[in-house]
């Protein structure tokens, strides 16, 4: 995909060394065609992605997160990715109570010699990013920004929200 | 016997045995009550009891290992207690656990609301069976006990503990374990960006003091958190709403399927940052996900600690 | 000087001096009331003691001391240091007089002889202090005993106290006195006398003040005795509500955050109840646990600061330390504690 009129946005990638990085290198040396938005940071194995990682990428400002591994059961670990699974989808459930949007980080697996399956993971993915536009960021940029938001409706309540006095 | 007498009456039979017992006692002012260390007969006389005593003493278990100590619990602490004991951060046979049938404990906050002038003017509380007489500013108002219950203590489905060796008060009724779930509802259906201003506005608040997590009972690093690291640097310094929120994304995600809901961390907040949100909210996907809900059982391995080949119910994305 | 001033006009001329510089006000929101920004729409709250004191002023939570641009080697620049002084002005409404004499604590610390800190000295010149006075105290109160009142003016620039209607407003230094010539102000006539008889019930209403003369030799005599230091920090859960929450409390952080070729230098509150206050690199501990903590916070206000400082007392009495501390440690029963200890040896 191209972001011809969209500027490239920043996703980070969170690959595992044995299996999706190899197949991202696959798909490099077939030359599928591929969005260039995503920075691949090459991890041991998905087992070693801290769900915290992915947190403090978005909260720096990541407009989209993409953690890969290897297909369960074909961990090189044997099995890392078993753990990393639980992690990741228990972070991909918080993500809706903090305001930031769930679909911005998603993980998957792909195996080194799916070259062709990192292509459409990696042009949907970054689709999607565009699609849902740069992250609003987690700090009010501006003066401005900060009185809207001490007025704002959703800031106001004596109590908890959910509970009232 | 009251319930206060027969408590005194089993730490009593106890005391020679154990270190110390931690109970609860009065505190800097008549509405306020703050944990007791008891060494001797004579500390024995000021334990207390009342809804005021609120805090989850199972947070100092970790910091008595290797000698014997006694511990009164409420329902929710003894769930703390057993998640502890789950993860093998403290041993059974170094623990006295004095059970208390609870009747639920107040929340400050809410007391603040009902009261005509601040609680920091008060004189004297009379603590009746189920209300509070509150003179405050030479004023009398009386509150239900009820009406200013914490949160935890009206969605409980656990008021007795589940772990003690000695239990005192009348065991409850058994409770449906899932009248909380709905909770908060009206919260998580407000829209992303409603939330996100939210959070935004209220971690501006937060100074980082880290009374959420030192008061946590599942927060055993303690000195060696991550928060505090420098090298690799998790957090800056810096007091904006992000880095403020990124240590409550740390308590989350150290705290998933750990939790055992005690309410210390929101009661602790200097600044009343309403973190029981995000932690009930993700004990439901807990819930939901693994089935699991901490500090119930002995025998159940914290979720994220373990794994099944084929999950149930995590469904794997199409691509 | 003294004169008067509506509710109504108080809340007017907050919003009038926000437009110029920045104003710090107790504002409720989420069931809580903090010094925050004000901003228009935003209403004060005097109705209590703001829970956060107004050290942020003088002393913010965090600050940008200086910035690093470093250029790559090819381009021949080489570092580029900015220093970020403070700059622009800030007003203070709505502390109490504890909050606005919190202050003159750090002034010792910060601007000797030999030692200025820049950054603190701006701030504090360019800070307006328009104090609340008290008129009644809470439980936790104590200004009284350590050389305070509920209408000290010590630290303020005006002193308001609530009389029928409005607040009585006197001016405590020439820059109060200039904004007490703002028309929104009326004349105070008799009502000058109210807020001397309030002033007078305030002080009465806090009873008797504890005599702390003799607690900076009775801490150090108990410097030692390590025993009495576990009992009194056993309930202590080692946070930082009390430090942060406290309006004397001056001791700093300062880290360096990096990001690519651009870096800076942040100030930043420090907490001497957490492990890393002390932590070397070599990973020793001169205070490892609590117990050692507690007796540097409590010994430092009533007996270390005192002996380098004239005998002032590094508290200034608000309580807040007492009344946020989740598991209820009461500096004061550590103090008398130490007073009243007896040496059974």
């Amino acid at each position: 995909m191209s972001a011809e009129d969209v500027r490239e946005l920043r996703i980070v990638g969170f690959l595992c060394n044995w299996c999706s990085y190899g197949g991202a290198d696959t798909a490099g040396v077939a030359r599928f065609t591929q969005p260039t938005d995503l920075r691949i940071i090459r991890v041991p194995c998905s087992g070693r992605i801290d769900p915290l990682f992915v947190a403090r990428a978005l909260l720096n400002g990541a407009d989209g997160v993409l953690v890969s591994g290897c297909h369960p059961r074909d961990c090189h670990y044997a099995e890392g990715n078993f753990y990393a699974r639980r992690r990741l989808e228990m972070l991909k459930r918080f993500l809706p109570i903090t305001g930031i949007d769930e679909r911005r980080f998603e993980y998957t697996w792909v195996s080194a010699s799916e070259g062709q399956r990192w292509q459409h993971v990696v042009t949907e993915f970054t689709r999607r990013i565009h699609e849902l536009g740069p992250a609003p960021s987690f700090n009010p940029s501006s003066a401005e920004e900060w009185a809207n938001l001490a007025l704002h409706e959703a800031t106001k309540g004596e109590t908890c929200p959910c509970h009232g006095a | 016997m009251s319930q206060l007498e027969e408590l005194k009456a089993a730490i009593r039979g106890h005391l020679d045995s154990l270190d110390c017992v931690i109970g609860w006692e009065e505190g800097y002012d008549p509405l306020h009550a703050t944990p007791l260390f008891i060494h001797t007969e004579a500390d024995l006389d000021r334990l207390n009891i009342s809804p005021l005593a609120v805090h989850n003493l199972a947070t100092y278990a970790t910091g008595f290992k290797g000698t014997k100590i006694g511990i009164v619990v409420r329902g929710c602490h003894s769930r703390s207690i057993i998640e502890l004991l789950t993860e093998k951060l403290i041993e059974r046979d170094e623990v006295v656990l004095f059970g208390l049938c609870c009747d639920g404990v107040v929340s400050q906050r809410k007391i603040r609301a009902a009261l005509p002038a601040d609680p920091g003017f008060v004189e004297a509380v009379e603590i009746g069976a189920d209300e509070l007489e509150i003179t405050i500013a030479g004023e009398k108002t009386t509150l239900k006990v009820q009406d200013v219950l914490a949160d935890k203590c009206r969605i409980c489905a656990y008021p007795d503990p589940l772990l003690a060796d000695v239990l005192i008060g009348e065991k409850h009724a058994e409770r449906p374990n899932d009248v909380g779930l709905a909770c908060q509802d009206d919260f998580e259906a407000k829209s992303g960006a409603e939330k996100l201003a939210f959070w935004q506005d209220t971690m501006s608040r937060c100074i980082r003091c880290y009374a959420c997590r030192n008061v946590c009972p599942m927060c055993v690093c303690q000195d060696y958190c991550i928060a505090g690291s420098r090298d690799p640097l998790w957090m800056s310094q810096e007091n904006t709403p992000a880095e403020n929120f990124m240590f409550q994304m740390i308590h989350v995600s150290h705290l998933t399927g750990r939790c055992t809901e005690c309410g210390e961390c929101e009661r602790a907040c200097p600044v009343d940052i309403p973190l029981m949100l995000l932690r009930r909210y993700m004990n439901k996907q807990v819930r939901e996900v693994f089935g699991h809900q901490a500090g119930i059982t002995l025998d159940k391995t914290p979720p994220l600690l373990t794994f099944q080949v084929e999950e149930a119910r995590i469904k794997e994305r199409d691509w | 000087m003294e004169r008067f001033i509506t509710q109504a006009n108080l809340e007017r001329l907050a919003q009038a001096l926000a437009e110029k510089s920045s104003v710090l006000a107790p504002v409720a929101s989420g069931g809580t009331t903090t010094f925050r920004r004000l901003r228009p729409g935003m209403q004060l709250d005097f109705s209590r003691m703001a829970v956060i004191s107004p050290k942020d002023a003088t002393f913010p939570r965090n600050e940008t001391l200086l910035t690093v641009q470093r250029y790559p080697e090819e381009s021949g620049k080489r570092l580029e240091l900015k220093e970020h002084l403070p700059e622009g002005e800030i007003v203070v409404i709505g502390c109490r007089p504890c909050g606005a004499r919190g202050k003159l604590i750090f002034d010792p610390v910060y601007e000797t002889e030999t030692i200025k800190d820049p950054y603190y000295i701006r701030r504090r010149d360019g800070a307006t202090f328009i104090t609340l006075a008290c008129a009644r105290p809470e439980t936790t109160c104590f200004c009284h005993s350590v050389g305070s009142g509920p209408a000290d003016e010590t630290g303020s620039d005006i002193l308001l106290t609530a009389v029928e209607g409005g607040f009585v407003a006197k001016a405590v230094t020439d820059k109060g006195e200039q904004l007490l010539g703002d028309s929104l102000f009326e004349d105070a006539g008799a009502k000058a006398e109210e807020a001397a008889a309030n002033h007078a019930k305030a002080r009465e209403l806090m009873g008797e003040a504890h005599d702390y003369a003799s607690a900076a030799k009775k801490l150090l005599e108990r410097f030692d005795d390590m025993d009495f230091w576990q009992m009194q920090s056993a309930k202590c859960i080692s946070c930082g509500a009390c430090t942060y929450m406290c309006p004397t409390c001056y001791c700093f952080n300062i880290t360096d955050d990096e990001a690519g070729l651009t870096s800076r230098r942040l100030r930043s509150w420090d907490n001497c109840m957490s492990h890393t206050f002390t932590l070397e690199g070599s990973g020793h501990n001169p205070r490892a646990t609590k117990a050692h903590r507690l007796k540097n916070r409590v010994g430092h206000k009533f007996s270390y600061y005192p002996d380098l400082h004239q005998g002032h007392i590094a508290c200034c009495g608000c309580g807040r330390c007492i009344k946020q501390c989740p598991a209820g440690v009461d500096i004061r029963q550590v103090v008398m504690a130490a007073q009243e200890h007896v040496d059974e040896r």
